[in-house]
């Protein structure tokens, strides 16, 4: 693969510019550069080439002098992130530096960023899952927030569409409230968890499991090599085995010639022209000399994750947007939403004792939604629902066993006990005061205005913690697991990582920022398709509708244009 | 596994002649002079005896090595050293003198000076009496985590050190860095010792 184009300082007009260069980033690339469009990304952090730029992606832990300990320096550069306990010296470098990039937690709100080229594609969790109308209709039926401008049907052929290109494997259940995908083989469950899965399913009628749907190639597609089950995903795949912008979107969109990229752009606003009646730019700030430039182009894709997409278009102000582009409902910054996390149940597994595995599989098991989704299974505590990730793996922590000497450290070089957790993720709802603000008051690192968070799970999402707790206790008891803890880590916001909402899509321009083609209503040629855009936040990971939505904009953005009417 | 089996998976029977003098340099500053053979960063010579002797009870030399011999107590001396802020540091030293106390104050002498069985009843009390470590989801602890205390504390860091060390990650657990497909039902016979990574 040839390298990327960095220099952007001899041309400043493109056909398009993607702010971001992360999962929804990535894939407006590849759609405007593949539709023939010159198209700028510009990115906030440093160039991160596929497997040049991976450098602990195959070190054991001896090869690490701390062996992933952080120094008091990284744990002061990360001193937010941290909280999330993933931060070790072999993927340090992929986490933004928070002492540069403050924010203020007007109530507890772990904001996770990755600053560099391929963005959190590098961290995610993979795991892809479609929603389904039961989503989409949400808001409607029980008239939390507006109304999705879209359904299934509109979406469904762009799902289609980018899970032929990323690659997802999984099994196909049929199942209405978790539509199957274009799936590759599934990974396999091992043998506590096909136990505990026929248990499962026999004593409770509507539930399943199956292994976790995710965007982990199970055989080589598209050129890209097939898991080889090392789980050291978040360094960097050297196989390409995994979905990131660095090993699958801008390869395909760098293939065009058409793809320029420039790193270290801090994005400072998006210009729009009043007499135009639409934007014509972006205003950046170089992050290394601190150099003011403004590059222009039809279209402007804004990327840049969903907290910083809508920190931008509030920072974007204008005569016409004085309150920030796009921002004429007053809604922009609002109607936050995450996943709750880590709120389950774990025990031991008797009975496996001479079983094991080979390979460290990334991923592990998956129960789809089983209430809300019809009549029989309606709550009268919550309105929504959940899903569980879990897995069964051998465990135990050695150092609790109350021995110590010969014996006891020949013991703890054999396989520990069979462990099986399962921990729920449950829909938020759109609360309007959930909402970040521009503070001027703190700047970071290049005088730009940062963010105030103000955001917290409310009375909805702590009935659904509670029935997953118990329903997660239940099912494990059922299962014949043994030592059966249930557990409610309490996490705020932002822990899931699945920030969404803030430029909502909606159908009504005074009571959201975007159409359903994610076009800002009245700045018709600036695209937001990263988790700023979503009007609800239903119970499944949201990066492949996120994928879905941006390759259906682009289309529409590109079909427009030719139109010429953008 | 025999002992021959052991000492070459160490490596350190490689050069067995030349080797073997510093085995035994190892095992004497144990067990007679008591006079430490490495530069502790953090610890004082003090401290990192008594470092080195409760890693040494806990995970001893058998047919595999010990943790002495894959230097576990001087990686710890590293980590405390240049991961710990201020306030770590000085909590893990009250910590340890607090122990020595105790040990001073029930058996009249500080824990290297005992003999060998006070010593082993002071472990027996610690590990009776030491918080345990709350089950985890995702590298995160679950539930409300108890204090863990000292021993525990040292117990489990001396485990990682000597598990993430290169000797034992390679050569005694079962060692597969691209392991290539997952194999989901596999007889443990088929694997030995636990998997290293």
């Amino acid at each position: 693969m040839a390298n990327f184009n960095i220099d952007a300082k001899k041309d400043v007009t493109y056909d398009a510019i993607v702010i971001g260069s992360g999962i929804s980033g990535g894939w407006a690339a590849k759609e405007l550069c593949e539709k023939g469009l010159k198209t700028l990304v510009l990115e906030r952090g440093k160039i991160v080439e596929h497997v040049v730029d991976y450098p602990t992606m195959n070190l054991d832990p001896w090869d690490m002098e701390l062996r992933g300990g952080l120094t008091p320096e990284q744990k002061k550069k990360h001193y937010k992130a941290i909280r999330s306990g993933w931060i070790g010296t072999d993927t340090e470098h992929f986490w933004a530096d928070d002492e540069a990039n403050p924010y203020i937690e007007e109530k507890p709100f772990l904001w996770l960023r990755g600053h560099q080229m391929g963005g959190k594609s590098l961290l995610w969790g993979k795991q892809t899952y479609r929603w389904s109308d039961l989503d989409f209709e949400a808001n409607a039926k029980d008239g939390n927030g507006v109304d999705w401008p879209i359904r299934y049907k509109d979406i469904e052929p762009w799902y289609t569409y980018v899970e032929k290109f990323a690659g997802i494997s999984g099994e196909a259940l049929g199942l209405p409230q978790l539509p199957d995908s274009h799936f590759l083989p599934p990974m396999e469950l091992n043998c506590v968890e096909k136990h505990i899965k026929s248990r499962i399913e026999k004593e409770f009628k509507g539930r399943n499991m199956t292994i976790g749907r995710v965007a982990h190639l199970t055989q080589p597609h598209n050129g890209r090599g097939q898991c080889q089950y090392r789980n050291r995903c978040s360094r960097g795949c050297p196989y390409g085995a995994y979905f990131s912008s660095n090993s699958t979107t801008l390869p395909a969109a760098n293939a065009t010639g058409n793809l320029t990229i420039r790193p270290f752009s801090i994005v400072q606003s998006v210009i729009y022209d009043d007499q135009k009646g639409k934007a014509t730019g972006v205003r950046i700030i170089d992050a290394e000399t601190n150099e003011d430039i403004e590059y222009s182009a039809k279209i402007i894709f804004v990327n840049a994750s969903a907290l910083s997409t809508t920190q931008i278009l509030m920072n974007s102000k204008s005569n016409r947007f004085e309150n920030g582009l796009g921002n004429d409902s007053g809604e922009l910054g609002h109607n936050l939403m995450d996943h709750t996390y880590r709120v389950g149940a774990l025990g031991k597994v008797e009975g496996f004792d001479d079983k094991y595995y080979k390979g460290r599989r990334p991923n592990g098991i998956y129960i789809p939604r089983y209430v809300n989704i019809d009549e029989a299974s309606k709550s009268d505590k919550f309105v929504r629902g959940f899903g569980y990730q879990g897995g069964a793996h051998r465990g135990g922590n050695a150092a609790n066993i109350e021995s110590f000497g010969a014996e006891y450290k020949d013991s703890i070089l054999k396989p520990g006990p069979w462990e099986f957790f399962i921990t729920g993720f449950a829909e938020c709802l759109p609360y309007h005061e959930n909402k970040i603000t521009l503070n001027t008051d703190v700047l970071d690192k290049w005088g730009q205005p940062t963010l105030t968070i103000d955001a917290e799970f409310k009375e909805n999402e702590k009935a659904l913690n509670k029935q997953i707790q118990e329903d997660a206790v239940e099912m494990l008891e059922a299962a014949g697991v043994k030592d059966v803890l249930g557990f409610d880590n309490e996490h705020p916001p932002g822990y899931g990582v699945h920030e969404m909402g803030t430029a909502r899509m909606g159908r009504d321009p005074k009571t959201s920022v975007l159409n359903e083609f994610n076009q800002v209503h009245a700045a018709k040629n600036v695209f937001v398709t990263d988790g700023a855009c979503m009007t609800s936040s239903s119970c499944v990971n949201p990066s492949l509708t996120y994928m879905a939505l941006t390759a259906r904009a682009a289309d529409h953005a590109v079909s427009e244009l030719k139109k010429q009417n953008l | 596994m025999d002992r021959r089996k052991a000492l070459q998976k160490t490596g350190l029977f490689a050069g067995a002649t030349l080797m073997m003098p510093t085995m035994l340099s190892i095992l004497q500053s144990c067990k007679e002079e008591k006079r430490l053979d490495w530069q502790p960063e953090f610890f004082t010579e003090d401290e990192a005896k008594i470092v080195s002797l409760l890693v040494d009870m806990i995970l001893p030399r058998t047919d595999t090595p010990g943790a002495l011999d894959v230097k576990s107590d001087i990686f710890m001396d590293k980590v405390i050293a240049r991961t710990y802020d201020a306030g770590g540091q000085e909590h893990m030293r009250s910590e340890i003198a607090a122990f020595n106390a105790s040990c001073e104050e029930k058996y009249g002498a500080a824990f290297i000076d005992l003999n060998e069985s006070d010593r082993i009843a002071v472990l027996k009390e610690a590990e009776a009496n030491s918080g345990k470590f709350n089950p985890g989801v995702w590298g995160t602890a679950v539930g409300e985590q108890e204090p863990i205390g000292f021993y525990r504390g040292l117990k489990s860091m001396a485990i990682w050190a000597y598990s993430t060390s290169e000797e034992i990650g390679k050569n005694v657990l079962s060692y597969d860095p691209i392991p290539g497909n997952y194999e989901p039902c596999k007889p443990v016979s088929e694997v030995g010792n636990k998997w290293s990574l």
